[in-house]
């Protein structure tokens, strides 16, 4: 019996590890874009597009992917669409337990990023058009080395979140040992089982994570990221 | 030369704070007095054409049109034969097309880079030549340092510098990009009065040295008299005088 309880833990800390960098990969490059963006770029519905990419950092997580499964599922709006055509659902995937990280993690990445951007001194920009370079080019060498304080802190944040995401994932990926249970799913199963040294071990794994990210974040963001 | 006729509407006169360190939202100005109008003409001849006025007269605005960082409403501006802004016919060349070398107040060096850094990021590319190598950029960088007798903080960044180094480090970074004319802004007024002097010499040295025209804005009648080849007075957003020091300043302390 403990051999098949201890099983439980390896597969779900693999993949958790696995679907969580995948999830920060993602979340890096879409939340850089729309800190960019919301940064740098006026236009119309800036703030709209700030509160969407935000929106699940307050809603329940079952809601988000409730809209997930509504967005992606195999009867939903883009799902549907590629079901046709491939007769692949992303749904009880692995990569739907990406998507479901990847979307609870992204307004961490956004907030702290866009105010990480916005903390730079925007004289530095312009003197570093007068010398010639482009926006895109300031952005990357003057912008960006200013702010990866702020940058690197979102990005350990969204981490830690996407390793913990549950409900979203549930719902969009469910909770198949193996194949979608991650951790902190595989510890509500536990718990459900009364596998309760199951479910200490996980909790402790996810609490060191969570422990070390405060420290980072802290590390980060405080003492000499002023000065700068 | 350089031909300047502007007219812009300034919303609020602005006051700079504390030169030192700016807010991190980069606005260092308080918004003060009332709404004026800039509406200016003049020319920067070869030599250093100093730009005088008091606080909020408008003649840092000036200076930001001729780089591009702001837009006058209306009017021209044109460096020899290129045209950098022409409200008639709609020319309105980005900040990094115009060449331009400018020397900011509190410096604004890039926090994150060496001095040596720091100039060599304002290298340009070579027309034809393609993109000058790594370690070419560095060997200009320190020509350039050399020149203003800084080679040694070549290595060191922008916090361990004073401000005198500082200042210096700042007008190399302006000539690195080969600039067609550089703008100095209020460049000395955040050294101590001996620095000021010392600096004074090696601004107007540099000057006739490199031979590219130097545009610099002060409210300060020392500088203009001990660097300024001509002279343009301005005061509340329009040219009230000029001329060469002497007879500007003779007037001024009449």
């Amino acid at each position: 019996m403990n051999v098949f309880g201890d099983s439980m833990i390896w597969p779900a800390f693999k993949l958790s590890i696995l679907v969580t960098l995948v999830a920060t990969c993602v979340v890096v490059l879409l939340g850089m874009a729309f800190a960019f963006v919301l940064a740098k770029r006026k236009f119309r519905g800036r703030e709209l597009l700030d509160a969407i990419v935000t929106l699940p950092l307050v809603l329940p997580p079952t809601v988000t992917g409730y809209y997930l499964i509504v967005l992606l599922g195999r009867r939903g709006v883009i799902g549907s669409l590629i079901y046709e055509r491939t007769g692949w659902s992303i749904t009880f995937t692995w990569w739907a337990a990406v998507i479901a990280a990847a979307v609870m993690a992204l307004p961490l990445m956004v907030k702290s990023a866009r105010a990480a951007i916005e903390s730079v001194n925007p004289q530095y920009e312009i003197a570093s058009y007068t010398l010639g370079k482009s926006e895109l080019e300031t952005f990357f060498r003057i912008t960006l080395p200013l702010a990866s304080r702020g940058v690197l802190a979102g990005v350990v944040l969204s981490f830690a979140r996407a390793l913990g995401e549950f409900g979203a994932t549930l719902m969009l990926a469910g909770n198949i040992p193996g194949k979608t249970q991650t951790m902190p799913l595989a510890i509500y199963e536990a718990v459900v089982a009364g596998e309760n040294r199951q479910a200490q071990i996980l909790a402790l794994v996810l609490t060191a994570v969570s422990v070390t990210a405060i420290y980072l974040t802290n590390k980060l963001t405080g003492g000499r990221a002023q000065e700068l | 030369m350089l031909q300047v006729s502007i007219r812009k509407q300034i919303g609020t006169r602005r006051i700079r704070l504390g030169a030192e360190r700016q807010a991190p939202s980069g606005n260092n100005e308080r918004e003060t007095g009332q709404p004026f109008r800039l509406d200016v003409e003049f020319t920067a001849p070869s030599g250093v054409t100093i730009l005088f006025g008091p606080s909020g007269s408008g003649k840092t605005t000036c200076l930001r049109a001729v780089a591009g960082i702001v837009t006058p409403d209306e009017g021209r501006i044109s460096l020899d034969e290129r045209i950098y802004f022409d409200s008639a016919s709609g020319v309105n060349l980005p900040i990094q097309q115009r060449h331009v070398g400018f020397v900011f107040q509190d410096y604004l060096l890039f926090p994150h880079l060496t001095a040596e850094q720091n100039v060599a990021y304002g290298i340009r590319a070579g027309e034809n030549s393609g993109a000058l190598s790594k370690a070419a950029k560095c060997e200009r960088a320190r020509e350039l340092l050399s020149l203003l007798g800084i080679e040694y903080v070549a290595r060191q960044f922008p916090r361990e510098m004073s401000g005198g180094e500082s200042q210096r480090v700042a007008l190399a970074r302006a000539l690195a990009s080969d600039p067609a004319i550089v703008l100095l802004d209020e460049p000395l007024s955040a050294v101590d009065a001996k620095t000021r002097a010392r600096l004074l010499v090696e601004i107007k040295a540099t000057q006739q040295r490199t031979g590219i025209p130097f545009l610099y804005v002060t409210h300060n009648v020392a500088e203009v008299v001990e660097i300024g080849d001509h002279v343009i007075v301005i005061e509340e957003g329009q040219v009230i005088r000029r001329g060469n020091p002497r007879q500007v300043t003779l007037v001024q302390s009449e």
